[in-house]
């Protein structure tokens, strides 16, 4: 238990500096129009959520829990959680809205915070960028503006860093899942693209001073070696499970653009076929000349365009892939700063 | 049997007729059904010409009694159109009568009809009553009858001369024949015969004075029943052939003239008789040409009329001649196939013809005849295709046909061939060769049949299939000594046939003489015993090299060398002759165009691709093991394909009749091949082969099963929730494979080889322990090159010694397998020689750097997929790289018309 606490007090510093990158990519992404613009979680809940997984989740089997909290201006502050409980599908008449519900007026009781602002989800290897996740996001967005999803990655968690990220839908894709209209066409319109389908929230970890103050003096009780797990140099097993998912993904997409470069070609034979009959008409009108001329609207009733696949699938897919990518991009990184050390470390010792 | 007992019922008669009726044509069509029957076709046909008379008489009878039906009721319309029918019939019953002369019964309609009509004529009263229709068929019937009765006007004098007397005689006939039958009727059951036979005389005469009561009876019923008795009369007309239609004619006449009775018939008999003889001997005389220059000849004969019927009363002082046995032979051989005749009684009454013929030294020719009917009857007396002989019948089939070969090799101076006609046989004129009608090949062709089907309907499991199996050898020798008997004398196509017929009783058994004759070398000490072992029998595979080659050089049919071909490579690979073997099926193109040929020849063929994939094994080819079994393995319906039984899962989707024609193709029990073996070899073949290929290939994408089915096995094995240790076949070569996979060569050799896989797989080959010591060195050396291809990447270098020592091979064994490994490369590794390592160049990608090639690979084609829809946005198709070409082209057509142009095209790249 100790050890745990301790992993938890070194992560308070590394997640600072992980919402400062993101804070500095929503900079750049533009989109300040959001209602949250800062998301503090309390230290209970980060821990609540690992403690979670812990317990029940294993391999790529995923927990959720619900966030509970309450804003203050542009800053969403989560100060508890709790897990949704694991079901199996034989027990169908599970209420789980009934489950929140009461669990919610149990907390007011006790007088915690109540106010539901979002869920919680862990992952396997970064892949949760899904339509489960985006359906149910939605959902929360749309009931609550402020709600944030927050992913844990117990992987990279057990790599030594915590991984803990806040992401919301941009209100541009809100609009879209709102129309449900994911044709072609609407994203066109739209302007979306996978980059701008996730804001990724900054955190901040934030306890209270007791606790800081235990913190310190705990780091000072600790010796080095615990910290071990930073400095692994392992890494192909990472690496190899990322690009096979990685792969996996690629194959999706090439799937997906086979698709719809079937439909594209298949419209525009139809679009020529449509043209020839409509000039067969004309001819027939020519012929048979004080004719009134045939509305056109038969004829499309008549060869119904090819269903348009929908295209947020690949949107997905192609958001996925990029997660993977920075991942990837993110380990290598940190890896080859750990190769670089070690040859340093050796050469030194030679 | 019913129909002998018509005489005494009416309405039974009836049925009986009718029933006659409906058999006769489907039993003429069973034997269009059954080529193998040949043999008998002497028989066939001469009683096929006695049915055909009969239907075509009685067919007439019926004609002429609704005739004069018509007659009595004055309906001449009716008479018309019967007489025209009647006119048909004749013409078709015209080829009988010719032989048969014209029948009695028929002048006396002509002449009756043309008297009636004449009265009708005549009575100008009558006739003005007649109504329009009738009046008018009057006429035109007088008018018919007159032109027709032109052709028989000899015929319709001489009866009108004397009606009487031809109707007494007849009347007379019947008497006698109704005695006969009743004598008949004792004589068919043969069972109650003797027993009957010392009350005969009294009993018949009791029937027969009661049967004669009967028909006093009915002659004095009233005209409705008249109907009905001459139906019964005509039935007995068919019963007997030439006498019973005068009895017909007799009876009605009886009908006709009541005035007609006994006394008068008794006073008149002695004037009758000559005139019956000369009637009897009329008929006869086909049969009986030879014997009719003698005076007294007939006498004899007629007092041989009922003798004849019962054969036991040949002795009775009656000389026994040839004539008199055939013709009793073809009277019993006319019963068969008709429904009432007892088969049972029917066999046996042919053994007392044989008997009596031997006893009375009638010659070879005639007991042979019989001898061959004997046969035929035996093998008629299941008439279902799909039923087996029983045992005592089949024994009997087997001493008889054993008898005739005793026969045939003692006088070689009979003559037996199927194209020898009735008429040109020459049965027991001793000075010219004997000539008899019959085909010893089909004969024992049958037999064969028949044994096959035995086996296939007993319990494998039992020891009665044991006992029947004991016959087999009983066969063979029969098979052996037709095959003898025809090299001297049969055409080429028939000793093509019986070879075949040998072939297949040979190729399926392993020669364990010619084996142990191999496995000891000729020395000097036991060369008596070798001498002795070749005084045995020639060696089958010599036997098999012998019959087949002439089968491939004189062979038309291209059946008979297609199986002759699979037996004898079957029978190669059985003798572990691979090479020879596959050259053969190599040489054949079978494997080509066997899909066109029928079920059993396919079955064959399957039967010999896993007899060679076997033998393949053996030799320790892999390769070729795994190939030739592929095909049958592969399908999952191994038990099928070799015809070893039928298949559950498809029971639905086929009727009986396909089922009852595939029972029939199933192969008997001792011909299997084993399909634990079967299969057992298969996937070692399959592990030995796949195992390294995995290795190999392990992070290759794109890399192929080369044994599905050992794959699903695979699968199964990982599926189990718990391992436990082995059981079956399959889990052994699964555990192996595991082993194997690691380069354990140990363990997997004590999953392949041990206690249990010898009992079931390992032992049922000839060479068991050869097969085992290569199965031991193929495990070891597909183990250390698995073992290489999964480790290299962990070694520098690794020593061959170590090598040879972890997998107990010898070194030079190690280098050449390394060696081979190195220049097919499959591993990335050089030999130091001097040291005797094997030194890894560390070439092979790791597991992160193939991840990135296959990414590489599937973003290029993410690519490409990406760059036609853009394509499709740009409204060309091929996009880029099309318009490289349409340039390329451009160019061309500008090279042609002039330079400067070129120079053009260039600049706008």
């Amino acid at each position: 238990m100790a050890s745990r606490k301790e992993g938890t007090g070194s992560t308070a510093t590394s997640s600072s500096s992980t919402a400062g990158a993101a804070g500095k990519g929503k900079g750049k992404g533009g989109s300040g129009d959001s209602a949250v613009k800062q998301v503090q979680i309390d230290g209970l809940v980060v821990l609540k959520i690992i403690k979670h997984y812990q317990e029940e989740g294993q391999g790529t089997e995923v927990v959720q829990g619900v966030l509970l909290g309450l804003v203050v201006e542009d800053r969403l502050e989560i100060t508890n959680c709790f897990p949704f409980p694991q079901h199996t599908e034989d027990d169908a008449d599970f209420d789980e809205v009934q489950y929140q519900m009461e669990m919610m007026r149990s907390l007011r009781h006790v007088n915690i915070d109540h106010l539901h602002v979002g869920w919680y989800q862990s992952t396997y290897y970064g892949s949760f960028v899904t339509r489960a996740l985006l359906d149910s996001q939605f959902s929360y967005q749309h009931a609550i503006e402020e709600s944030v999803v927050l992913i844990y990655d117990p992987i990279k968690t057990a790599q030594g860093s915590l991984s803990l990220k806040a992401y919301r839908l941009t209100p541009k894709l809100m609009e879209v899942c709102k129309e449900k209209d994911f044709s072609p066409e609407a994203l066109k319109k739209a302007n979306i693209t996978f980059e701008y389908m996730f804001e990724e929230v900054p955190i901040v970890i934030k306890n209270s001073h007791l606790i800081n103050v235990l913190m310190w003096e705990l780091e000072k009780k600790s010796a080095v070696a615990d910290k071990h797990e930073l400095l692994s140099l392992a890494s192909s097993n990472h690496l190899g499970k990322n690009l096979q998912l990685l792969m996996d993904r690629v194959d999706e997409m090439s799937q997906d653009i086979v698709k719809y470069n079937t439909y594209m070609r298949n419209t525009s034979k139809q679009q020529q076929q449509k043209h020839q009959q409509r000039r067969q008409q004309e001819n027939m009108q020519r012929q048979s000349r004080g004719e009134p001329p045939l509305p056109e609207e038969d004829l499309s009733k008549l060869f119904k365009p090819p269903q348009p696949p929908a295209r947020m699938d690949s949107l997905l897919i192609a958001g996925q892939i990029n997660t993977y990518c920075q991942n990837i991009k993110e380990f290598t990184a940190q890896n080859l700063g750990k190769l670089f050390m070690a040859q340093a470390l050796q050469e030194y010792n030679n | 049997m019913s129909r002998f007992f018509t005489t005494g019922s009416d309405s039974e008669s009836e049925s009986s007729l009718s029933g006659e009726e409906l058999v006769t044509k489907p039993v003429g069509g069973n034997y269009g059904k059954q080529p193998l029957l040949l043999s008998e076709d002497e028989e066939d046909t001469k009683r096929v010409v006695r049915s055909a008379k009969d239907k075509r008489f009685e067919e007439l009878t019926n004609l002429i009694r609704t005739i004069r039906n018509a007659m009595k009721i004055r309906d001449v319309t009716k008479c018309l159109e019967e007489f025209e029918l009647l006119g048909k019939a004749y013409g078709k019953a015209k080829s009988i009568v010719d032989k048969e002369g014209v029948p009695r019964f028929y002048i006396r309609i002509l002449a009756d009809l043309e008297d009636y009509l004449n009265e009708l004529w005549e009575d100008k009263e009558g006739k003005k009553k007649m109504n329009k229709n009738n009046a008018k068929a009057l006429s035109t019937l007088r008018q018919k009858i007159r032109k027709y009765n032109r052709d028989f006007e000899s015929h319709i004098t001489s009866y009108k001369q004397n009606p009487e007397q031809s109707a007494d005689e007849d009347a007379e006939k019947n008497e006698e024949d109704s005695e006969d039958e009743d004598e008949d009727e004792d004589g068919v059951s043969a069972a109650t015969f003797l027993k009957k036979k010392s009350e005969a005389p009294s009993g018949e005469s009791r029937k027969f004075l009661k049967k004669m009561d009967d028909e006093d009876e009915d002659s004095e019923d009233s005209e409705d029943d008249e109907d009905w008795d001459t139906g019964s009369t005509s039935s007995d007309s068919d019963s007997e052939e030439e006498e019973g239609k005068q009895t017909a004619l007799a009876s009605r006449f009886l009908k006709k003239a009541p005035t007609t009775d006994e006394d008068k018939k008794a006073a008149e008999k002695k004037r009758e008789d000559k005139a019956k003889k000369k009637h009897d001997r009329k008929s006869k005389r086909l049969d009986e040409e030879e014997e009719d220059n003698e005076g007294g000849e007939w006498e004899r004969v007629r007092g041989g009329v009922p003798l004849v019927k019962k054969p036991k009363m040949f002795a009775k002082g009656t000389e026994i001649t040839h004539a008199v046995v055939i013709k009793k032979l073809n009277e019993i051989l006319q019963a068969r196939g008709k429904k009432g005749t007892d088969r049972a009684a029917q066999i046996e009454l042919l053994q007392l013809l044989v008997q009596i013929a031997a006893e009375n030294n009638l010659g070879e020719g005639v007991i042979v005849k019989i001898k061959f009917n004997i046969i035929a009857s035996l093998y008629d007396y299941n008439p279902n295709l799909a039923t087996y002989m029983k045992p005592e019948m089949w024994g009997k089939c087997l001493d008889c046909i054993n008898e005739l070969m005793d026969i045939l090799f003692a006088n070689p101076n009979i003559f037996v061939g199927e194209n020898i006609l009735e008429e040109s046989e020459n049965l027991h004129n001793a000075d010219q060769p004997l000539r008899v009608r019959g085909c010893i090949l089909t004969l024992v062709e049958r037999m064969d049949e028949e044994f096959t089907k035995i086996m296939q309907n007993t319990d494998p499991h039992s020891q009665e299939y044991v006992e029947h199996l004991k016959d087999e050898a009983q066969v063979c020798a029969i098979i052996e000594r037709v095959q003898r008997y025809l090299e001297e004398k049969g055409t080429t196509e028939e000793v093509c046939r019986i070879y075949l017929l040998r072939i297949l009783h040979t190729y399926y058994k392993f020669d364990y003489k010619a084996h142990q004759r191999q496995l000891t070398p000729p020395e000097g000490s036991s060369k008596s015993e070798q001498d002795q072992a070749e005084n045995e029998g020639e060696d089958s595979a010599v036997l098999m090299e012998r019959l087949c080659k002439y089968i491939y050089a004189k062979d038309r049919t291209d059946r008979i060398r297609t199986c002759a071909i699979l037996c004898h490579i079957y029978h190669h690979a059985l003798h572990s002759r691979w090479y020879q073997a596959r050259d053969l099926m190599l040489m054949s193109h079978l494997q080509d165009n066997i899909q066109h040929a029928d079920p059993p020849v396919q079955i064959l063929y399957n039967r010999t691709m896993v007899q060679l994939g076997i033998c393949a094994f053996r030799q320790g080819l892999t390769k070729d093991a795994h190939n030739a079994l592929l095909d049958i393995q592969s399908s999952g319906r191994a038990k099928e394909l070799l015809g070893q039984g039928l298949l559950l899962r498809s029971l639905q989707e086929r009727n009986q009749e396909q089922e009852k024609v595939e029972r029939r193709r199933q192969v008997p029990f001792h011909l299997h091949i084993n399909l634990e073996l079967l299969e057992c070899v298969y996937l070692v073949s399959a592990m030995l082969l796949e195992i390294p290929y995995m290795a190999a290939h392990e992070s290759d994408a794109r890399r192929r099963m080369i044994s599905k089915q050992f794959h699903h096995q695979l699968r199964v094995g990982e599926r189990q929730p718990l391992l436990g240790p082995p059981e079956s076949m399959r889990e052994h070569v699964v555990a192996a494979s595991k082993a194997m996979k690691m380069g354990d060569w140990k363990t997997c050799h004590s999953f392949i080889i041990n206690e249990k896989m010898n009992g079931k797989v390992w032992d049922l080959f000839p060479e068991a322990d050869k097969v085992r010591t290569m199965l031991v060195r193929k495990i070891q050396e597909e183990s250390l090159r698995t073992y290489l291809f999964t480790y290299s990447s962990v070694y520098d270098s690794i020593s061959m010694e170590t090598l040879s020592d972890m997998f107990e091979l010898d070194l030079p064994t190690v280098h050449s397998i390394i060696s081979k490994m190195i220049i097919n490369e499959e591993l990335m590794a050089s030999l130091d020689q001097p040291t005797q390592t094997v030194v890894m160049h560390r070439t092979e990608p790791t597991a992160q750097q193939n991840l990135a090639l296959q990414l590489a690979e599937k973003l290029g084609s993410l690519v490409e997929n990406n760059e036609r829809v853009f394509d499709h946005k740009q409204g060309t198709y091929g996009g880029y790289f099309r318009d490289q070409k349409d340039g390329y082209r451009k160019n061309e057509g500008y090279m042609r018309r002039g330079g400067y142009r070129q120079q053009q095209s260039q600049t706008a790249y």
